[in-house]
């Protein structure tokens, strides 16, 4: 078990960014190979400009305010759940290093940091996790069972397991963010560090589970992060 | 078993298909929106599943082209009951791109059910009817000089008539060098009747084609046939020397005109305007070339937004302009514009009338339902696809409505 446990804490991290953004690369060489459509596949009403076309995909793409129009429910499950993994992922960054810019803009000391880092996390924690029950559960109901292939609850249970390992250790433990930070920034410049302890067990699931969704990202339908604003794109060409 | 299939529509998976088998999350969003599924409950029609049988196919081991992490997809396998469904998948589809407005990243399944049509063809299934009136269509430019004669004659005899009824110089020019339009009729003289009139009452040089701007070819996804139809209105608009190239009420030959030419065509078209009869109407309306009764019609009618010239070929201002010009009850259907229901007809299932009627008037149930809830007495539409499947629907629901062209309309209520 503890050899399993180095292995991910020391060992795969790196070869999950190599597969990330190698899989990233294949991913669109794939699409770069393939030849372009030969007519304008648009989708009325649009905007005129080419720059005007640009900002609609993005602020599309950012308020998937489409969705919003024809099905509220699955707007309100899709958008939440994107908005708190951006959050997340914001937050996330204090793990590599720090809004020390911020920190001095406000004039907030070490516990203001703490505090305000315990309530954003926790906000966005549920954000993204009470949500994905709904996107799972939706899963197996009415016309959308149809459609769901062992790809879709995967990717739904890899999502809840790191949400569900990341709340616990903001709800139930004090995590030190120093240790945390420690351990990352020692594997970023190949000076291996001890693991965060305070973080306890749920730690090495989290890490574990994050990697995996990082090797698997660009193979399946993750790719939507990248593929959807080029085919938005291709509907207002 | 469907191999040929499989090796046809792998050659056809362009890069916005390939991004669509790569990123659908088959969230579901393109449930609701097709009205093939809300009324048959077949899972084979929601868009969504018909991309999933194309990559279930494309994807699988005769494809000699396994990407990594696909393992799961063995889990299906392939047999009848999987043919079966991907039948309804690619002929049971109107083309309507309603489920890509819906869905969150405007995955196109009509471009996915082209593709997958002509591959279909390659296996001897699906309606030939289609294909063969595609065919006839390019034979048709083939053996233009053989028919031309006897073309001039009736457009002669049309011409008569018409000057005699409305007493006027009225004229439908055929061949007619540097004219400034060439206007593409349909087959039968209700594409040309109307449209003469108005053109006499505008002033307008123009000139008849001698073909039709039906292209078959494009329902069937068989692009080469495709072009090839619409090269010979091209051909003879050059050879004519003509401004613009102006199609009638006819929905995918206004989507191919407005959104393939272009590319297909380039240099050869650059300078050649190309337009919709409805577009160049509402120009003559609000430059004033043309004068109409307002108020021309005082029934309650409603106006149906066709797949092509709305959310395909942004047409929704022209029409209204030119309704609301001649009738005082205008009212609009629920939902319109882009989440206009389609009226199912289209996609060429009017073409292959017996084989596909059942599902047409099926499919057609929503569109019902909205004429019926908008109290209309008549539906004004632009698409000769429309028309014919609303006046089926007509006949079958007994909706009591009349079905329009919003051309014919016009002309009625034209000042000479």
């Amino acid at each position: 078990m503890e050899t399993i446990a180095f292995l991910f804490y020391y060992i795969t991290p790196y070869m999950a960014v190599v597969v990330f953004l190698g899989g990233i690369a294949y991913r669109l060489y794939r699409w770069q190979q393939k030849s372009p459509v030969t007519a304008h596949l648009s989708l009325f009403p649009r905007p005129q400009s080419r720059l005007g076309r640009l900002g609609d995909t993005l602020v599309d793409m950012f308020t998937l305010k489409g969705l919003w129009q024809v099905n509220k429910p699955l707007w309100a499950g899709g958008f939440i759940m994107h908005l708190g993994l951006l959050l997340l992922l914001l937050g996330h960054v204090r793990a590599f290093t720090d809004y020390y810019f911020l920190w001095e803009l406000l004039q907030w000391g070490e516990e203001e940091q703490h505090l305000f880092s315990a309530v954003a996390g926790t906000i966005a924690g549920l954000l993204f996790m009470i949500p994905l029950f709904y996107l799972l559960a939706r899963r197996f109901s009415g016309a959308v069972k149809w459609l769901s292939t062992p790809e879709d609850y995967f990717v739904l249970v890899l999502l809840l397991g790191i949400a569900i390992t990341g709340n616990h250790m903001r709800f139930l433990l004090e995590v030190d963010a120093h240790q945390v930070r420690n351990f990352i920034q020692g594997l970023f410049f190949f000076r291996w560090q001890p693991v965060p302890v305070s973080a306890g067990a749920s730690f090495i699931y989290h890490f574990a589970f994050v990697q995996l969704l990082m090797v698997y990202f660009p193979f399946s339908k993750l790719s939507h992060t990248i593929g959807a604003v080029l085919s938005k794109m291709v509907a207002r060409s | 078993m469907l191999t040929q299939f499989i090796e046809t529509i792998r050659q056809r998976i362009s890069r916005p298909l390939q991004y669509y088998e790569d990123i659908c999350v088959r969230c579901g969003a393109c449930i609701d929106a097709c009205h093939f599924y809300v009324e048959s409950k077949d899972p084979a029609h929601i868009p969504a599943y018909r991309m999933m049988l194309v990559k279930k196919l494309t994807q699988s081991e005769a494809s000699g082209n396994k990407p990594p992490l696909d393992w799961y997809r063995e889990f299906w396998g392939r047999d009848n009951r999987m043919a079966d469904e991907l039948q309804r998948a690619m002929w049971e589809c109107t083309g309507c791109r309603r489920c890509a407005v819906f869905c969150p990243f405007d995955l196109d399944t009509a471009l996915l059910v082209s593709a997958g049509r002509f591959s279909l063809l390659q296996e001897g299934l699906g309606p030939e009817m289609i294909a063969e009136i595609g065919n006839a269509e390019v034979s048709k430019g083939e053996i233009i000089d053989a028919i031309k004669e006897f073309y001039l004659e009736q457009i002669k005899a049309l011409e008569e008539r018409l000057q005699e009824e409305t007493g006027t110089g009225l004229q439908i020019p055929v061949e007619k060098e540097k004219a400034r339009v060439l206007y593409v009729p349909l087959v039968g003289e209700h594409a040309i009747v109307p449209v003469a009139k108005i053109f006499h009452a505008a002033g307008e040089d123009w000139t008849l084609s001698l073909f039709t701007a039906t292209n078959h070819s494009f329902f069937v996804g068989d692009m080469t046939k495709a072009k090839q139809t619409a090269y010979y209105i091209v051909e003879e608009a050059r050879r004519l020397g003509v401004k613009a190239i102006v199609y009638p009420e006819c929905g995918h030959a206004t989507r191919t005109l407005l959104h393939y030419f272009k590319s297909w065509f380039g240099e050869e078209i650059a300078d050649i305007e190309r337009i919709n009869i409805v577009q160049l109407v509402a120009s003559y309306l609000q430059e004033g070339k043309i004068r109409v009764r307002p108020g021309a019609f005082d029934m309650p009618l409603t106006y149906h937004d066709p797949c092509n010239l709305g959310r395909n070929g942004g047409l929704y201002e022209e029409p209204r302009a030119l309704i609301k010009a001649v009738a005082t009850d205008f009212r609009e259907l629920s939902p319109n514009r882009s989440l206009n229901w389609c009226c199912g007809g289209g996609g060429g299932l009017i073409a292959a009338a017996d084989e596909m009627e059942e599902v047409r008037m099926k499919a057609g149930q929503p569109k019902v339902e909205q004429i019926h809830r908008s109290g209309a007495q008549w539906v004004v539409t632009a698409c000769e696809n429309c028309k014919t499947q609303l006046g089926d629907l007509n006949e079958r629901y007994e909706l009591g409505v009349e079905i329009k062209g919003i051309i014919d309309l016009v002309a009625d209520a034209l000042i000479l």
